[in-house]
């Protein structure tokens, strides 16, 4: 009589990585193959808008070397500031132009609603970011802005949670806790374009009774 | 006998799209393309137009070349008559805010950033050791009840909107307790570059929080004269732009869109009913793939035979 | 009170104002966005089919 030894225990591991896997199978996440009608120039603007984040990001990261008053005596810290700036215009019109081209191809179709709704709150969460990005330039853009957007924030009874008169706090919030959310938010909705596949083209459906 | 015949329902299903044919993509050297792009074209921009730095409105700044509004701000401080003192929540009681749809949202929020307006005269005043004006106008000023001292100060605040340019030194001759004393310290001390210190750092030695000396200085006329002059307003779409010809903030014209227009134009809650439109707004657009007649605009303007003109070639082909 | 400060250019049309600069970038994104419609995207036909290694399949070119 041989002993039977109990099944192996499934780790924690195991269980994430199969998961993931379900998810998201490898040659989902990044394939060099696409679907043939995944041919216009529409389709760049994503990871336009994407590459133009992380020069937002690395330009940020640059200026937070010298810390938020350096811009306003060093010529390198002015340039900096300036790349961060136009990165930050170029970001929004891909973006923007990323959203009219996604709509007009009803890109939410076939289960890619979620997709959809994750651009839209990187959208949001893009104009909180540069928001706050203006409130910290300690300048008067910032003396003026901070002044106006108060009303608005106070209004809606949050003011006494964000103070968007208090830069030390909005700083913080500007390259710590926005840059994280925008940060997520993106890293799962390109997740969703590799787990769905490019939307396939308008009229190609199926109609099932 | 015949079934009962159901009425068919029509949905369409979009086809997988693993299921067509493809061809070779590279995604890694698109997105490096990309990179270069778009790092080239941001040095590219900031090396021609460069960025606005227009420097900070200091108390100084604002003493020097507007006394007569700091002088009409501290006394309405002391009247409790600025936005700040009447504002309401966070910084105080004084009104219960704006309200929308019955909501009072901004009452609701409650005072959790308490700011006494009058404080933001007396104690850089107090806090300023040493000078016998300053601290026997404080003094008198400490000996009368409240209502004494709102009396005076709201006596001098009248005359000082009767002299002309509001020029304290051509003010009418009258009885205005230590009011005319207190605004002079107070504009003394501005000028000398000591004020925001005193506002931000409230004793302590790290500052940082710069609510009160923006409280004051919004309260004054200087700082939303400079803006308005610079196209910031909020009645000029000024959300939107930036200080001379650099690129503004496009993506927020709808928002200040509405600031523009009756009923929000002219409505004291019009911050509180921007922002839930503005946030119904975004909801909608959050949830349009589930938004009849919306979702189907894209059918109804086929935009969308452009980017795919190749593959309905060779569909029907 | 002289503004150190002065406003761009702008373009008043009723209760629409609008600065230059704004209005550029604006009409460049439709340009762009248009652009990118109708300008031809290059390699959009699908890959021809696989040359099948010779052995594999009896109805290839070349075998008896």
């Amino acid at each position: 009589m041989t002993a039977v030894s109990p099944p192996p225990e499934r780790t924690w591991t195991a269980a994430f990585k199969d998961r993931m896997s379900r998810t998201l199978p490898a040659d989902q996440v990044l394939p060099d193959r696409q679907p043939a009608y995944v041919a216009s120039w529409i389709y760049v603007f994503g990871v336009l808008t994407l590459a133009g984040l992380l020069v937002v990001v690395a330009s940020g990261v640059v200026l937070s070397v010298g810390g938020s008053a350096w811009w306003h005596t060093s010529g390198l810290g002015h340039f900096v500031n300036s790349v961060h700036l136009w990165s930050t215009e170029l970001f929004f019109a891909c973006m923007v132009i990323h959203l009219w081209g996604k709509f007009w191809m009803a890109a939410w179709r076939g289960h890619r609603g979620l997709t959809w709704v994750t651009g839209v709150v990187a959208f949001v969460t893009s104009i909180g970011t540069a928001f706050t990005g203006y409130l910290s330039q300690t300048n008067f853009d910032s003396q003026w802005i901070s002044g106006e957007a108060k009303d608005g924030i106070n209004s809606i009874g949050i003011g006494g949670f964000m103070n968007v008169l208090n830069p030390a706090q909005m700083l913080m919030w500007h390259i710590v806790l926005l840059p994280l959310a925008v940060g997520v938010i993106t890293v799962l909705h390109i997740l969703m374009v590799r787990r769905h596949g490019v939307v396939p083209p308008l009229g190609d459906e199926e109609a099932s009774s | 006998m015949t079934a009962t015949v159901q009425p068919r329902r029509h949905h369409r299903v979009t086809p997988d799209s693993h299921d067509y044919p493809t061809r070779s993509y590279d995604l890694v050297k698109e997105f490096v393309i990309a990179l270069v792009v778009m790092t080239g074209l941001s040095l590219v921009l900031a090396g021609i137009f460069s960025s606005p730095d227009d420097p900070s409105i200091t108390m100084s700044d604002w003493a020097t070349n507007a006394p007569a509004d700091v002088v009409a701000t501290a006394v309405g401080e002391l009247a409790g008559t600025t936005t700040s003192a009447t504002y309401g929540a966070p910084y105080n009681h004084a009104s219960e805010g704006q309200s929308v749809l019955g909501l009072k949202l901004q009452k609701w929020g409650g005072v959790g950033n308490p700011v006494d307006s009058a404080d933001l005269v007396l104690r850089p005043l107090r806090q300023e050791n040493g000078n016998p004006l300053t601290k026997a106008a404080l003094a008198q000023w400490d000996s009368l009840t409240p209502e004494q001292q709102t009396a005076a100060a709201t006596a001098y605040a009248d005359a000082l909107a009767k002299a002309p340019d509001g020029d304290p030194a051509q003010v009418a001759k009258g009885d205005y307790g230590p009011l005319p004393a207190l605004a002079f310290s107070f504009l003394r001390l501005a000028k000398s570059g000591g004020l925001e210190g005193s506002l931000t750092s409230s004793g302590d030695f790290y500052g940082g929080d710069a609510t009160r000396s923006m409280l004051l200085l919004s309260d004054g006329a200087y700082l939303e004269d400079a803006a308005v002059a610079d196209r910031l307003g909020g009645d000029q779409w000024g959300m939107m732009n930036e200080v001379g010809n650099y690129p503004g903030q496009p993506w927020m014209w709808l928002y200040t869109f509405w600031y523009q227009v009756k009923p929000f134009s002219t409505s004291e809650n019009a911050d509180a009913q921007v922002w839930m439109l503005m946030m119904g707004l975004t909801l909608l657009l959050m949830c349009l793939p589930w938004i009849p007649v919306l979702r189907d605009i894209p059918r109804w303007i086929p935009l969308h035979r452009l980017v795919w003109r190749e593959h309905y070639r060779r569909r029907v082909g | 009170m002289d503004s150190v400060f002065s406003a761009g250019k702008y373009f008043t049309w009723g209760v629409v104002s609008i600065s230059a600069t704004n209005l550029l970038i604006i009409v460049l994104m439709v340009v762009v966005f248009v652009l990118a419609l109708v300008v031809p995207f290059p390699h959009g036909q699908p890959d021809p089919p696989p040359v099948r290694a010779a052995g594999d399949d009896p109805h290839e070119e070349g075998q008896p």
